[in-house]
Formats: structure tokens, C-alpha cells, sequence
């Protein structure tokens, strides 16, 4: 897929970071304690700080949302912000909503159950239930800012960030819109945690306070990550790259698929999307070695992007472009296990101002 | 690029409904008639009202074992859409696939699950919980054909179905896959039927959409699959082209959190660009399947869309909406609805709303009631909206009606 004339103009993000407008700042943080349940003994995770979106975002309602959707209006907003739009200049019919998610509304999928649970199915809560729909958020971010273009969410297991990216450029390229917000996220609930507990993926790290443990299994994640896409030059604002080619499939051979997409071209840059990392050696980052040889700046799975297991990819994005090179050819590069020659995944290859 | 390669059809429909699995099930059912709609008490304890399920469905799956109904449903029309295509081929590998579903795997997990997921975990088994993410209703798709292209689930409520079809037309356009596997599947569940029923949205009895008296929905379950590729790949693999999908627009109200904008306004202008899409003007409409849910809000909104989008017609645009058979089915509506649309096309048969006594009065809209109406059906159109204020449209013509 060609994609040159779609350009990254604004970053947001509320995550274990805390609420960002643009790039992350470096600084290394570490998985906290889970409160919000009784665990048997330590269990850690990267999670989101209470704050008051109110207070970043003024005339922001989020009291009876639940934290995705609060997150998705925080994080679309500081996208918007650092993209220097103003809104109401726009023609808000063709702006689009693009939002990624593993495991959606899953917050208020639980309180919905605990209705049914003690009320019987009979006796549940009217309020909850449409806010348990996967397309909440996304409705939200349309609803607070005007936005009436193509409102449209998804799940693609291990690369919903990149899917939501790759599709939402493919949507301003066709005009079916001129702008777009592209969001990605996921909470973490007790079910979701207790749920990779079971399965047996998680850090030795959630489990004490040191740092890495044996590298394997992944430390759970939350937050929401946006992006601002729109037609290249259609402002003639700031970029912080333009979309140039993308590909995601559940399989096939990666390094080929690649090779074609640079066509020749060595990227500079090269942002190892993990999910489920960071598990010493990195699909993603032995993929990235293969195309990018000596020259390329590889940069490895960042530890809280990587533990939104589906959704991590905008967020790997927006930490990759903070400490990497600011200009030249850059590749996002996703997989999802399998052999080196035949596995899932994604890659997005962006033009650097 | 050339006309071929911009020339969206459709080769495949996989059908699993209440009328059983396959087209031809369905066309038989709905032309005769028959409502799939019953009476029902078993859906959970103190369930009382009115539903249409997959009877007696069954998926042999090869030992596997976790794979939700939804999962399942979705499987079989995949099936059902690609029988007799060569599953070798290279180019069937690669293809992609664009699911929808609301419902996901919440039909295999039960409220105990938010007493203790843990203990729940055990007691139930990791598999079940893991068909809960709606990525997973592509994924089953993927691996039970073999199919390793691009994947993903749209969830966008009841207009997701067809999104996922328009979607897939966009990377068709874009060439990321030779060939994609879209639609929609979605379960009847204790979980969306007790959702609906707590905000009064359910017709105890049999639903009647766009009548005076209508009172709500019913909810139904099933499945609906399209092979999806170029005109161009069409004819380079010798398949009989079965529709042209000719415009595709989604949009949003961008005005409450479930209802319907009032006056219709952002459905009424996804029809506009689906036809500007298709360059086609109001008049080469010849049919609309509805979304048409039987609520109060929705269908007086609908009717509002079709007012405003088709006024400079020359005669009011036949509605009809089909969710009277066999119900809402979520997710999989959209996919659904637009299977039902190209079945009417291809036989020139225009269905009825089943129950239509009394219609929402309208000088713009030919209420389809009655009798199926036999005429000549080169396009028409299918069209969804839900929670959240999405909408979507689609438009299909008969193949050869472009180039």
C-alpha cells in the first residue's frame, strides 16, 4: 500500500508515562504494585496514575465513563493539540475516528457481569450496557469533538495499533476523509491480568521488585496512544513523518515482504514493535537485524508499549520517535512469534522530516 | 490504476441464518415468507420474548476446542462462501480477512467470571476466555481455512457488518491482499439479550419494523460471509462474478451515545457519498434494505435519512427491512442485510417488512409490504447504523452494470 501522502502531525498519549501531548521524554519507569484488587501476594504492572482529565483537558466530562474512554478523549485531545488544529476551523464531516483495541470496554464488561451476578440477568444495568460496546470510546472522542466522518474500531490480535494505522491512512488516501485521529489502547482489569496469569505469559518481574527477572513473559500494560494523520501538505504544518507503505498479515515471509516495501533502501531507523516482550531475543528485533544490518539505529521494544499485548504499536511509535533519529527513513516493525521465515507481521515504513 | 482493478465484486456468499446454512436456505425462506421468529423462555432464567436462533447448528472443527458459537457461525459461512474454491492456491493463502462482531466470545463466559476470574479460569478453562476479544472471530476464520493474509475484527455495533465490508473494499483498493474474506457473525447470548432487555428495547412479541405501532427489536444470530477481490482477479481466475459492490460510505451522528440523530442527518449523508462513490444518482436506487430494527427512535430517524437522501427523486425509494425475519443479529447484521441485497438483485425479488400494517407516514418512502415484489433489480442498497452513531452504506449492482 502506497501511502505518501499521509503525514503524522500530532502525538497524545495517556499512559504509564502519564499523560503526554507529543513525544515521550526519556526516563525509565518501573511496574508498580496492583491495588485495585486483592492479589495473593506482589503482582506489578505498568498502570496508568488516577488523574483529573478535566484538568488537561477543560470542559472534559468523564465521570461516568470508564478509564478507556476517558484516556481515548485525553489522549485524542492532546494529539489535536500538538498537532496545532483548531477544530473549529475544520470541516468536522471529514475527520475519522480509528480505534484499536484487544479487549475493549472490558472495565465495564466486568461491572455488567457483576450486575448479572448478584441481580440475575433480569436485574442488570441499562446505563452499562451500551458502554460495554468495543466502539465506546471511539464514539466518545466523535461525540466530544464533532467528529462525523468514518467512526471505526477494531481488534487484529498483536497488531490492532498497526492494522488501525495502516487502514486509517488507506481511508484519507481514498478521500473517504482529510483528517483522522487513530487511537490504540487497552485497560488492564482483574480478569485481563488474572487471565495472562493463567496462561503462564507474565514477567518474573510482576511477581518482585527487580527489574527484568529472566527477560521472558511480558509485564501487563495499560493507556491509550493517539495519532494525528492527515494529507500531507494540506496545512503545510509540521510532520513528524509521512506514512509511506504498510503491510500486517497472520503470516507469510516477513523479510521478503520487507525488502519489497524499502525496495532497495536501507531505513535508518528501525522500531521494534514487541508485543508480549520484552523476551530476549525479540522476533521483531532479529527481523530488524536481518534488514537493517550494521548502519541502521535499532531500537528495541520499549517494556510499557510492549505490555499492551495488541495495542502497543502507537505507542511503541510515539517512544521510538522520541529517542531515535529525527529524520531519514524509519520502519515500525511488529511480529507475533512463528518461525523466523513465516510469522505474523506488521510493518509501516515513515519518511522522517 | 485501471477500471478493473478499481471494479470492487463479489464472487462468494457464505449464509449461516435461522433458515439454516447457505443462500439458497435463505432466499427459499424469505421468499416464501417465513418469519424465523419465536416465542422463547430458554434464553436465560426469566427470559420471556421473542428471538430467532440457528437451530440444531453444528461445526465439525477438527478437535478444536476453543472456538466460541460466534466463532463457530463465522466458520461455517467462511466455509459456505469459499466451497469449491481451490484452497491451495497461493493467492486463497494470502488472502485476507475482515470479520465483524459485537458479541464476540461473550457467549461462552457467565457472570461468576467477575466473582473471580482465577477461580473461573479453572474451573472453565483458559480457551473459553480466550474467544473473548473479537480478534479472535477473524483469527478462527484464518485457521480454519488456512488463510494468512491481513486480519482483523471490525466492532463498530450494529453497523460493524458492514464496515467490514467496506473496509475490505478499501484494502482491496490498496492491493495489501489479492482476495478478502468479509462479514459479520455474532451469538445470541444471556449477555446482549439481558443488555437490551434492561434498556426496554426488546419487542416481546414479533418485531415491526417502520410500523406506527412497532416497539422494539428482537435479537437473532447467524452469520454471513462475501468473497471479496477485483474485477480484474475475478476474471484472471475464470469466477462467476455475483455483484458489484459499486459504493461504500460510513459516517457518524456525532450526537448522543445511542440514539439515532433525529433528523437522520448522518445517515442521510453516508447515502449521499456511497452514491457519489458509485456515481450514481437517486433515481438508479431501485431498492434500500433497511436497517429497519423495529425501535421507536431508530426507524422514525431512517425514515428522516431516506426523506432527506432520496428527495430529489422521482418517485419515494421501496424500503423494506428484513431484520422482520429473522431478527437483529448484531454484528453480523450489516453482512447479513447486504448477503439479503445481493440475493435481491440477482432474482429481481424485492422482500417485504413481514408485519407492515400500519407505516410510518412518508411521501418520500415506498413501504415494501405485502407481497415480494418481482422487478428488474440492477443496484440497490444496504444500510446499517448503531450505538455510537455510526452508519454505514452500501450499494451493489448487478455484475456487468460496470464497466
Amino acid at each position: 500500500m502506497r501511502e505518501s501522502l499521509v503525514s503524522i502531525a500530532g502525538l497524545g498519549s495517556v499512559s504509564p508515562y502519564g499523560p503526554i501531548a507529543g513525544l515521550i521524554p526519556q526516563r525509565a519507569i518501573s511496574p508498580v504494585a496492583i491495588t485495585a484488587w486483592a492479589t495473593e501476594g506482589l503482582r506489578r504492572a505498568f498502570l496508568v496514575e488516577p488523574f483529573q482529565p478535566a484538568k488537561i483537558v477543560p470542559g472534559v466530562k468523564t465521570r461516568r465513563l470508564d478509564r478507556l474512554s476517558a484516556w481515548a478523549l485525553v489522549a485524542s485531545s492532546l494529539a489535536i493539540r500538538d498537532a496545532g488544529i483548531d477544530l473549529s476551523q475544520v470541516d468536522r464531516s471529514r475527520v475519522a475516528v480509528f480505534f484499536s483495541t484487544g479487549f475493549g470496554c472490558v472495565e465495564l464488561t466486568e461491572s455488567f457481569f457483576r450486575s448479572a451476578a448478584a441481580n440475575g440477568w433480569g436485574g442488570t444495568d441499562p446505563i452499562t450496557f451500551p458502554e460495554t460496546l468495543a466502539n465506546s470510546p471511539a464514539s466518545h472522542v466523535a461525540l466530544f469533538h464533532g467528529l462525523r466522518g468514518p467512526n471505526i474500531t477494531i481488534g487484529s490480535k498483536r497488531f490492532g495499533g498497526e492494522s488501525a494505522l495502516i487502514q486509517c491512512a488507506s481511508l484519507l488516501r481514498h478521500g473517504q476523509a482529510d483528517l483522522a485521529i487513530v487511537l490504540s489502547g487497552d485497560t488492564i482489569t482483574q480478569a485481563v491480568y488474572e487471565w495472562y496469569e493463567a496462561s503462564g505469559l507474565l514477567s518474573s518481574a510482576c511477581y518482585n521488585e527487580e527489574p527484568w527477572g529472566d527477560g521472558c513473559g511480558f509485564v501487563p500494560s495499560e493507556g491509550v496512544a493517539a495519532v494525528v494523520l492527515e494529507r500531507a501538505d494540506s496545512r503545510g504544518a509540521r510532520t513528524y513523518g509521512h506514512l509511506r507503505e504498510g503491510r500486517w498479515t497472520a503470516g507469510g515471509h516477513s523479510l521478503e515482504v520487507v525488502h519489497t516495501m524499502l525496495n532497495g533502501a536501507i531505513p535508518d531507523l528501525i522500531l521494534c514493535a514487541g508485543n508480549g516482550g520484552p523476551c530476549t531475543p525479540s522476533p521483531a528485533a532479529a527481523l530488524a537485524r536481518e534488514v537493517g544490518g550494521q548502519d541502521a539505529v535499532i531500537i528495541p521494544p520499549d517494556a510499557v508499549a510492549a505490555g499492551m499485548t495488541d495495542t502497543g504499536a502507537l505507542l511503541h511509535l510515539i517512544v521510538g520517535l522520541s529517542n531515535g533519529p529525527k529524520s531519514g527513513l524509519a520502519l515500525l516493525l511488529g511480529t507475533s512469534g512463528g518461525t523466523s521465515h513465516d510469522h505474523g507481521f506488521a510493518a509501516l515504513l515513515l519518511e522522517l522530516p | 490504476m485501471s477500471e478493473l482493478h478499481r471494479t470492487i465484486v463479489i464472487t462468494g456468499v457464505g449464509v449461516v441464518s435461522p433458515y439454516g446454512t447457505g443462500l439458497a436456505r435463505l432466499q427459499e425462506g424469505m421468499l416464501s415468507g417465513r418469519c424465523c421468529l419465536t416465542a422463547t423462555t430458554d434464553l436465560y432464567p426469566g427470559f420471556v420474548g421473542t428471538a430467532a436462533q440457528v437451530e440444531g447448528f453444528t461445526l465439525e472443527t477438527g478437535g478444536r476446542s476453543l472456538y466460541s458459537r460466534t466463532d463457530r457461525l463465522a466458520e461455517a459461512a467462511a466455509r459456505d462462501a469459499v466451497a469449491g474454491m481451490d484452497r491451495t492456491d497461493a493467492a486463497f493463502r494470502e488472502s485476507g480477512i475482515v470479520m465483524a462482531s459485537t458479541v464476540g466470545g461473550l457467549s461462552e463466559i457467565d457472570p461468576t467470571i467477575a466473582q473471580g476470574p482465577a477461580a473461573w479460569y479453572r474451573r472453565n478453562g483458559l480457551e473459553r476466555a480466550a474467544s473473548y476479544p473479537v480478534a479472535r472471530v477473524a483469527d478462527s476464520v484464518g485457521e480454519d481455512l488456512g488463510i494468512c493474509g491481513p486480519r482483523c475484527t471490525v466492532s463498530v455495533a450494529c453497523a460493524s457488518g458492514a464496515m467490514a465490508i467496506a473496509l475490505a473494499a478499501n484494502m482491496l483498493l490498496d492491493g495489501v491482499a489479492p482476495m478478502i474474506l468479509a462479514g459479520g457473525s455474532d451469538a445470541l447470548c444471556p449477555f446482549t439479550l439481558s443488555g437490551f432487555n434492561s434498556l426496554q428495547a426488546l419487542d416481546a412479541e414479533a418485531c415491526r419494523p417502520f410500523d406506527q405501532s412497532r416497539r422494539g427489536l428482537n435479537l437473532g444470530e447467524g452469520a454471513a460471509v462475501l468473497v471479496m477481490e477485483t474485477l480484474d482477479s475475478a476474471m484472471a481466475r475464470g469466477a462467476e462474478v455475483l455483484a458489484v459492490l459499486r459504493g461504500w460510505a460510513m459516517t457518524n451522528d456525532a450526537s448522543h451515545p445511542t440514539a439515532p440523530h433525529k433528523e437522520g442527518i448522518g445517515l442521510a449523508e453516508c447515502i449521499r457519498l456511497a452514491m457519489e462513490m458509485a456515481s450514481v444518482g437517486v433515481d438508479e436506487i431501485g431498492y434500500v434494505n433497511a436497517h429497519g430494527t423495529g425501535t421507536p427512535l431508530n426507524d422514525i430517524a431512517e425514515t428522516h435519512a431516506y426523506e432527506l437522501a432520496f428527495r430529489e427523486r422521482s418517485s419515494p425509494i421501496p424500503v423494506s427491512s428484513t431484520k422482520s425475519y429473522f431478527g437483529h443479529c448484531l454484528g453480523a447484521a450489516g453482512a447479513l442485510e447486504a448477503a439479503i441485497t445481493i440475493m435481491s438483485i440477482r432474482c429481481g425479488a424485492l422482500l417485504p417488512t413481514l408485519r407492515l400494517a400500519d407505516p410510518i407516514a412518508s411521501t418520500g418512502v415506498d413501504w415494501l409490504r405485502g407481497e415480494v415484489r418481482r422487478q428488474a433489480l440492477p443496484m440497490a442498497m444496504s444500510v446499517s447504523a448503531g450505538f455510537g452513531g455510526s452508519n454505514a452504506a452500501l450499494i451493489f449492482g448487478r455484475d456487468g452494470s460496470r464497466p
